[in-house]
């Protein structure tokens, strides 16, 4: 295999933050507005700040993969590409790395922001699994909707698989709701992982990783960009 | 890169942190901070409460402003990444660093003189109360007198956030009317509105409206007197008349005040002292600014080491101050010589130690 051009990926992650930049701290904007909202401690604005986030964290890793890939597709950059020096696997590690980045900005700043929200305030300390298990969630559709998009050029199919992932976060939180070992806890000031909050917490982080591993196998065994 | 030194800059920075070791040393011999402060002593004065109060307007207004511009100014010479590079290390680190040691000397030095003190304060005796049932309730942990740093990286955040979403080259006009300045306090009303008067430190670790709104303001103030220094210039001949005015303001303030005293259960400011209050706390920061420009534009070697100690001694002087005037409690002096011995004791005791554990070590890189 060849060695990886890395000073070409570099630029290609570092255009795709500077293109998305804006949209990201209008992103982080939000994130802070909804953690002002949480700050107020009255229960219109928790509801209302909670809210907020998980539509930011959804809005974010929607905007990252459309624009970042979907986008480009249509606008047919990869023939721009094909004309630099580089293999599909640093095609790929750029637009990989690109949009984790893009995303993980405000994803890591309003987990944190949620996880102080919840540990450092009077809200009970039970939320932090359940908020961890919706952020992991939120994770594990941005992985899901990324590897699609990498492998799959059908931009109605991307679109349903975006859409469908995010969406699940509905009857997910229903599930959640569901089990007592998790749900029964919220409003308790123990942090209790349950094994049943574990398995799925695991499942969450293992899934992710291997899908964007899966993926980066496919793009390994790619001799040309099609 | 070396960074171009602005003496008058560092100077007042200096001033604004020290007067906040005056400030916290004053409350103690405050009637109004009585019922909520856990050093208030049974000595008291309203002297303290007119000279505490009247600081509280502009002394962290003045050191926004003045990271407001330090930040710009670093943008400037090193790119955003780079100003990042460094708050990281001069604001997040030490905050990270000394936040628990600050929280846990302030609970073992409360908990100790809510056992041992023989006049309590009325919250120590809260404290003692709770200490003697078997599950007292737990206050949620705040930032301490650490908000500043904890505020500044929010800041920073948003500077780069809304300078990005709005990033725009026009400038505002190269100077502002007079008439600018004088209504400009009014963008600070709702801030002040939405809190109680006088303004609590925002020490919860969720970022609150209004501190980031007041704050804010001058923080935002501070970045764009930076790339444009010359929008003050109509002020400056009238920079005694701010001054004048604002000290005329602050009596109708503390007049208020006496008429409409702070209660516990208060949520917002009466609209007569939230205006009053945006008016003395901008009035007075652009008045010091001017002014410092004016004379504190000097370098002395006996400045310079005020400017590089003050920031050490600020981070570290509550828990000291806590200890010296839990023990001056029971002490039978009046509160100005009180006053003086915590004031005089706390500086001893930060610039000694900055002198020992900062200056002379690998330290300075962070906290000098």
């Amino acid at each position: 295999m060849n060695s990886l051009n890395v000073p070409v990926i570099k630029r290609l992650i570092a255009k795709d933050w500077l293109l998305f930049q804006k949209q990201m701290a209008a992103y982080v904007l939000t994130g802070i507005l909804s953690l002002c909202l949480l700050g107020m401690a009255r229960p219109w604005s928790f509801y209302i700040g909670s809210l907020l986030l998980i539509i930011v964290l959804v809005a974010t890793s929607c905007f990252a993969i459309s624009t970042s890939l979907i986008n480009e597709r249509k606008e047919h950059n990869l023939a721009f590409v094909m004309s630099l020096p580089i293999a599909p696997l640093d095609y790929y590690l750029a637009k990989l790395i690109g949009n984790l980045v893009t995303f993980a900005v405000p994803f890591l700043v309003i987990l944190i922001g949620t996880l102080a929200a919840i540990l450092l305030t009077p809200l009970p300390d039970g939320l932090v699994v359940y908020s961890l298990l919706i952020f992991g969630h939120i994770l594990l559709a941005y992985c899901v909707a990324l590897s699609v998009a990498m492998a799959v050029e059908s931009e109605g199919w991307n679109i349903f698989v975006m859409i469908a992932s995010m969406v699940m976060i509905n009857p997910f939180m229903m599930g959640l709701s569901q089990i007592e070992s998790i749900h029964g806890v919220i409003r308790g000031e123990a942090i209790i992982f349950s094994s049943a909050a574990i398995v799925i917490l695991t499942t969450q982080v293992v899934v992710s990783l291997l899908l964007l591993v899966g993926t980066g196998w496919v793009h390994c065994r790619k001799v040309a960009f099609y | 890169m070396a960074i171009e030194r602005l003496h008058y800059l560092d100077n007042l920075r200096a001033l604004a942190m020290l007067a906040g070791v005056l400030f916290h040393a004053a409350l103690a011999y405050s009637p109004l901070m009585q019922p909520f402060w856990p050093l208030a002593d049974r000595s008291t004065s309203a002297v303290a409460d007119v000279f505490a109060w009247f600081l509280h307007f502009f002394r962290m207004p003045l050191f926004f402003m003045i990271a407001g511009y330090f930040s710009a100014m670093l943008i400037e010479q090193r790119g955003m990444g780079g100003m990042f590079a460094n708050r990281v290390q001069r604001v997040l680190l030490p905050f990270v660093v000394l936040w628990l040691p600050v929280i846990l000397s302030l609970t073992w030095s409360t908990e100790w003189a809510a056992a041992n003190v023989e006049h309590p304060s009325a919250v120590l005796k809260i404290v003692r109360e709770w200490s003697t049932m078997a599950d007292p309730p737990q206050l949620p942990p705040g930032t301490s007198h650490l908000w500043f740093l904890y505020y500044l990286m929010w800041f920073y955040i948003l500077q780069w956030a809304l300078g990005s979403v709005f990033a725009t080259r026009k400038r505002l006009q190269s100077q502002l009317p007079l008439w600018t300045w004088l209504i400009a306090p009014l963008l600070l009303v709702p801030s002040l509105l939405s809190v109680t008067a006088p303004h609590p430190a925002p020490e919860s670790f969720l970022p609150q409206f209004w501190a980031i709104g007041f704050f804010g303001f001058f923080f935002a103030l501070g970045t764009t007197l930076r790339r444009q220094p010359q929008l003050l210039d109509a002020l400056r001949r009238w920079s005694p008349g701010l001054a004048i005015s604002s000290m005329l303001l602050y009596i109708a303030w503390l007049y208020g005040l006496r008429r409409l005293p702070p209660d516990p259960g208060d949520l917002a400011a009466p609209w007569q002292l939230a205006v009053l209050g945006a008016f003395i706390s901008l009035w007075m920061t652009l008045h010091l600014w001017i002014a410092g420009q004016r004379f504190l534009n000097v370098q002395h070697p006996w400045l310079r080491y005020l400017a590089a100690g003050s920031y050490w001694t600020y981070l570290v002087h509550l828990p000291v101050l806590f200890v010296i005037q839990y023990g001056l409690m029971d002490q039978a002096f009046g509160w100005l010589t009180k006053l003086a011995i915590s004031v005089a004791a706390t500086l001893a005791i930060c610039f000694f130690s900055y002198e020992v554990l900062v200056r002379r070590t690998q330290l300075r890189r962070w906290l000098g």
